[in-house]
């Protein structure tokens, strides 16, 4: 397999803009600043993989169109929430394999269109189809409060802390003009108990692009630029076991996860302590607080007193969601994955700005991030991204 | 008490019984593997544990142990019944047979805590011209509605 590497990012910003914004014009947008990052053009491109949840026939090479036509293989990828992350690695593994030495990754949504045309729920044919998404997650945090003693505190601090990442994070739809505490949060409306509307990703809009090529090639197109790999990928699907709730696939067997992060630990050859920055699917915070525990960042049992001490805060022993994660960021669906890729591979370059990860020990921007993703609860996709 | 004169439909035929006498829960239609014996809800073809074809439907009580709950603050969508307007519960309820079944939930929030038993009944979501579309809600069985 051959060393593949990130060689530019671009992103439309997230946000809700309703009718303001089509898809084709983001995508562009997007994909023109990923160009530009990379010093590449659309001609260089080999192959897109296009990432779109909420999409009409052939939407993907419709919106590919907008760059031109030069007869590259272009082919959508849906995965729920885990969309973007899983074009990505379609992406990394047709170059690994040597089939493309460049290739770019497109995703797009938006969701506000999709919430205006009623199609959210479809028609409530299945029991499962009359609960909100919130609901399913509520349970996830009802349980994990049963077991562990969880305060509604614990989940407002993980919210805090992103809504105030995601302020020094240009691309985030959420930009609070002042500190979120943890007290605001709590006071927030409740979606589902003990979710609040704060605690709670918002509908949002938007693109995010990647291109990923031949390692060398990152090299020979910015000599002063750190290289950052991909070390690491997998998609999991869920195993059977008991207490498997087959109605409504949103959240996920816990078991996904665990086996996914070690998958990709054995593959990169690294653990959790190597890593000095994460991004997860924390489009509900009760999955930021569960992901600490089965992604490795810190033992089962102990993500509260975590929490407490601002492990995985800017600054703290391994930073989760820097730009703001799905709470404030946003989660369009088709870009959301990619953001992340966006966010790691701006930081494993030093380009963070305000929200810039230092390795603790050295003081040396980051050096490896992990990014996350679950889709419809049923699929896991996990990256990680190194410097070299 | 008057006699129903409507009729009750399931939301959806397959996941549970809609009995003639009101007065009798409904049961959950589900899958007993053959092979292994693993119970599912709702009814598959495929036992998901050992793979076997070899299945048979089932029908097991609606009644089991809450496992996890909320109570969400918006109208039960897709639903015409005033009492769905200001919220509902949603539960995860074990059965004894295995399965782990996902349902809304009669009752206040108050009234729920984990690991009670809760029992299933019909309650009509909607009216379809003569018709009742029924779903079926899980409600605390200490508490007397």
């Amino acid at each position: 397999m051959r060393d593949v590497a990130v060689l530019g990012v671009g992103m439309h910003r997230f946000g809700a803009y309703y009718g303001e914004k089509p898809n084709a014009a983001m995508a562009l947008a997007a994909g023109q600043a990923a160009f530009q990052d990379a010093g590449l053009t659309f001609k260089d491109m080999q192959a897109a993989y296009v990432g779109h949840i909420f999409a009409s026939v052939m939407s993907g090479v419709r919106v590919m169109k907008e760059f031109g036509l030069t007869g590259l293989p272009i082919q959508r990828i849906e995965n729920a929430s885990a969309t973007g992350s899983a074009a990505f690695r379609e992406a990394c593994l047709a170059v690994a394999g040597g089939h493309y030495d460049i290739a770019m990754v497109l995703g797009f949504d938006k969701m506000t269109s999709m919430i205006q045309s009623g199609t959210a729920g479809t028609a409530p044919e299945n029991m499962e189809d009359a609960i909100l998404p919130a609901a399913f997650f509520a349970m996830w945090a009802t349980r994990r409060m049963h077991e562990r003693g969880t305060k509604p505190e614990h989940l407002a601090k993980i919210a805090a802390k992103n809504f105030n990442n995601g302020a020094k994070n240009p691309m985030s739809q959420r930009q609070p003009s002042e500190l979120v505490t943890p007290e605001k949060v709590l006071q927030s409306r409740m979606v589902a108990w003990p979710l609040t509307t704060m605690m709670s990703c918002p509908i949002g809009d938007g693109a995010a692009c990647a291109i990923v090529g031949r390692a060398d090639l990152a090299k020979k197109l910015h000599p002063d630029r750190p290289v950052v790999r991909v070390v690491a990928s997998t998609l999991q699907s869920e195993r059977y076991e008991r207490g498997h709730v087959f109605q409504g696939p949103v959240v996920g067997p816990a078991r996904m996860s665990i086996d996914s992060s070690r998958a990709v630990y054995e593959e990169a050859g690294l653990g959790p302590a190597d890593l000095d920055l994460v991004q997860v699917h924390d489009a509900f915070v009760i999955e930021e607080l569960e992901y600490y525990e089965l992604l490795g960042l810190c033992k089962t049992g102990e993500a509260e007193q975590c929490i407490d001490r601002g492990d995985f805060e800017l600054g703290g022993r391994c930073a989760v969601s820097t730009d703001g994660g799905l709470i404030a960021r946003g989660h369009p669906g088709g870009p959301t994955g990619l953001a992340q890729i966006w966010e790691t591979t701006l930081q494993l370059r030093g380009e963070a700005g305000a929200r810039q990860v230092r390795r603790r020990k050295t003081g040396e921007i980051a050096r490896t991030g992990l990014c996350h993703m679950m889709g419809g609860g049923s699929v896991c996709v996990i990256h990680i991204l190194q410097r070299d | 008490m008057t006699e129903p004169t409507r009729t009750r439909v399931p939301i959806k035929p397959g996941f549970f019984t809609v009995p003639d006498d009101p007065a009798r829960p409904p049961r959950l239609l589900g899958t007993k593997c053959l092979s292994c014996g693993e119970h599912f809800y709702p009814a598959r073809a495929v036992c998901a544990k050992c793979m076997s074809a070899q299945t048979a439907n089932v029908e097991m009580d609606a009644r089991g142990t809450l496992y996890s709950y909320t109570f969400v603050h918006f109208p039960l969508f897709g639903s015409m019944n005033v009492e769905h307007a200001d919220g509902y519960g949603v539960g995860q309820i074990d059965l004894p047979e295995g399965p782990r079944v996902q349902a809304p939930l009669a009752g206040k929030q108050d009234q729920f805590r984990v690991g009670q038993t809760v029992q299933g009944e019909l309650n009509v979501l909607r009216e379809d011209g003569t018709q009742d579309i029924v779903i079926v809600r899980f409600r605390p069985v200490e508490v007397r509605a």
